[in-house]
């Protein structure tokens, strides 16, 4: 059971999709997230999808540091593509970062994100936003 | 007529006692002087003040002329003073003489005497004349010699040049060392205003005019600016104009400016040397925070990675699972140490032996690097275009230099452009005491735009290439710093990439 259907992990780190893959089957949160490695992959899939007209991810949970396309950056993209996305799909950060700047940076982007988890994620995390 | 003779005679006399009288009572130190044909001297007139103001005494009003002025003249001045007597007499030639006399009362004063010369029938000669008393000026001027050579003195130490407009004519003085500063004969000058003012350089022109003008329109108490100069050489130097407005018109506009350059090139020097040790401290500061944020981030992600791989075995132990949960415990734990191995890596180039630095011929370093790549190269269908003269050396960490060669050709290869043979270019030039390293290549190039700030930052990548860690360029910039270089870049997105190094020695 979960709210989200079309969920999207966008992270650079490979053993973080494992985890959030076994972390969402231990908790029985029925979902089965897309995982891109970065904000391109994330960003080219979404206007694909729009200029196909199919329906958008509902949930993306968005990492900050990223190689080639970064979170901030992701979200410059998102903004510029279509306002659908921002209406129709809750975004949270999930960062490992503990610099003020990225948090100070979070407050700039409040209008598009819903709320900045610390990785490692927890069980409570996730009943949190499921 | 005899009678009539004798009457005039005697009109002439009494004239001649009302002259005495009336030039006796003048406050003009007057004199009659008499140089005998017999060569004896003596005063037939003095008159009241020449007595008084000489605090000659009735006994040594009867004295002999030349005892007279022997006791009153200077020691030093007194064969000089008698040879020039002596001089007007023999030409007949009116005399002017500037001597010191020591008075009792008065002390050691200055003197101007004047007089006429003539020839008498006899034989005699005859001065007439006055004397001025000429202390007051002659200190002035004596003291107006001591402050020019003071100020003279002062201007070659200091090595100031001057100038001294005049604003009608525009005429300016410059002073030899003016000239001199401008490579110039070192000659007082008098030329126009724009032979200096073509000389400042463009951009400076507007700030010295606008100084000049706030100077004029009384807004600051006087003029300075600093000026790059056009030397008749070429080149520029650094100055540091000074003036002040010494005199106005009536409308209170100025007439006369008069200032100071000075030479601030070699401070201009030390100044920039420090604003950019500055720059590069600043950059190195805000680089070790940003390391210090990336490490905390990286041993944070890893850690918790493997914190919550073990709960994940904990919780499911089951064999089918086991393999792939070590798998990913292991890469979290590989992960984890190479951040470390990155984190030793930078720790070493601040503490590790700068000082080790060695004569090194570049081109076997580069030869060597390209030895290692030889695989890539090949592969790859790379060309090397090499312009370093064989005897280059450089001063520096043998492993450093290894580093970086390997750093910058292996990003050439690796981000070389899909539809063409890489090229990689090495060139060597040398710009005052530092050596500029290029290393050009034909590859896909970056946009400095987007990613300028982050291309020498760590863990930062622009490409999608499978064997990208965005750790060399980082690593790389805090070696070639560390040996207080200096490394830039110029790119075009689908041209190529030119890297700049500037190495220190």
């Amino acid at each position: 059971m979960s709210k989200f259907k079309d969920v999207f992990v966008v992270d650079d780190d490979k053993v973080y999709h494992f985890i959030i893959k076994k972390l969402l089957t231990k908790n029985n949160i029925d979902v089965k997230p897309s995982f891109y490695l970065n904000g391109l992959e994330a960003i080219e899939e979404i206007k694909g999808k729009i200029k196909l007209g199919i329906s958008l991810p509902d949930l993306i949970l968005l990492d900050i540091n990223m190689p080639i396309m970064d979170g901030w950056q992701f979200l410059d993209e998102l903004k510029k593509t279509n306002n659908i996305v921002d209406k129709n799909t809750t975004i949270y950060l999930v960062s490992s970062s503990d610099s003020i700047s990225d948090v100070n940076k979070a407050k700039e982007y409040q209008d598009q994100i819903k709320d900045f988890f610390f990785k490692p994620m927890t069980a409570e995390d996730l009943w949190k936003i499921f | 007529m005899k009678t009539k003779n004798h009457s005039n005679l005697k009109l002439l006399e009494e004239k001649n006692n009302f002259y005495k009288k009336l030039l006796f009572q003048s406050p003009d130190l007057i004199f009659e002087f008499t140089f005998t044909n017999e060569g004896t001297i003596f005063f037939p007139f003095l008159s009241k003040s020449v007595i008084t103001h000489f605090d000659l005494t009735p006994e040594e009003k009867d004295k002999p002329a030349l005892e007279i002025l022997k006791s009153k003249i200077v020691p030093e001045d007194f064969i000089t003073f008698m040879s020039t007597i002596y001089e007007s007499k023999k030409r007949l030639k009116n005399w002017v003489h500037e001597f010191r006399a020591v008075l009792p009362l008065r002390g050691l004063r200055w003197y101007k005497g004047i007089a006429t010369v003539e020839l008498e029938d006899n034989g005699d000669v005859n001065f007439y004349g006055k004397i001025i008393d000429i202390s007051e000026y002659k200190e002035q001027e004596i003291r107006l010699k001591l402050s020019e050579e003071r100020y003279l003195f002062a201007l070659e130490a200091s090595s100031e040049g001057i100038w001294d407009l005049d604003v009608k004519t525009k005429k300016v003085f410059y002073s030899s060392q003016s000239m001199k500063m401008l490579g110039f004969v070192a000659i007082d000058t008098i030329d126009s205003i724009e032979m200096w003012s073509n000389r400042v350089h463009p951009d400076d022109k507007r700030k010295h005019l606008n100084d000049i003008l706030l100077h004029f329109n009384n807004v600051t108490p006087y003029y300075e600016n600093e000026q790059r100069v056009l030397k008749k050489s070429g080149e520029y130097i650094w100055i540091l104009s000074r003036g002040k407005i010494i005199e106005r018109d009536s409308n209170n506009k100025p007439l006369r400016v008069i200032g100071t350059h000075t030479d601030i090139s070699s401070q201009k020097e030390k100044e920039e040397n420090l604003l950019r040790t500055l720059q590069i401290v600043e950059e190195q500061n805000s680089r070790l925070l940003n390391f210090a944020h990336i490490v905390s981030h990286n041993l944070r992600s890893h850690s918790g990675n493997i914190q919550m791989l073990l709960n994940i075995i904990d919780d499911d132990n089951s064999l089918e699972n086991l393999s792939e949960n070590h798998a990913y415990l292991r890469s979290s734990s590989n992960a984890l140490t190479q951040t470390i191995d990155h984190l030793k890596e930078l720790v070493e180039i601040q503490t590790v032996l700068v000082n080790k630095k060695e004569n090194l011929n570049l081109n076997e370093y580069l030869a060597k690097t390209l030895d290692i790549l030889a695989d890539e190269i090949c592969k790859n269908k790379v060309t090397i275009n090499n312009t370093i003269s064989k005897n280059e050396t450089l001063t520096y960490n043998p492993a450093y230099l290894e580093s970086i060669l390997l750093n910058f050709t292996t990003n050439a290869i690796r981000y070389s452009h899909p539809d063409r043979e890489p090229i990689i270019s090495y060139s060597i030039t040398t710009n005052k005491d530092t050596k500029i390293l290029k290393i050009t290549d034909n590859g896909l190039g970056i946009n400095l735009e987007r990613h300028g700030k982050k291309l020498f930052g760590m863990y930062k990548t622009f490409h999608n290439h499978k064997d990208s860690r965005g750790i060399g360029l980082f690593i790389t910039k805090n070696q070639i710093e560390a040996m207080g270089g200096s490394v830039s870049v110029k790119s075009e997105v689908g041209v190529g990439t030119t890297f700049n190094i500037c190495f220190n020695e």
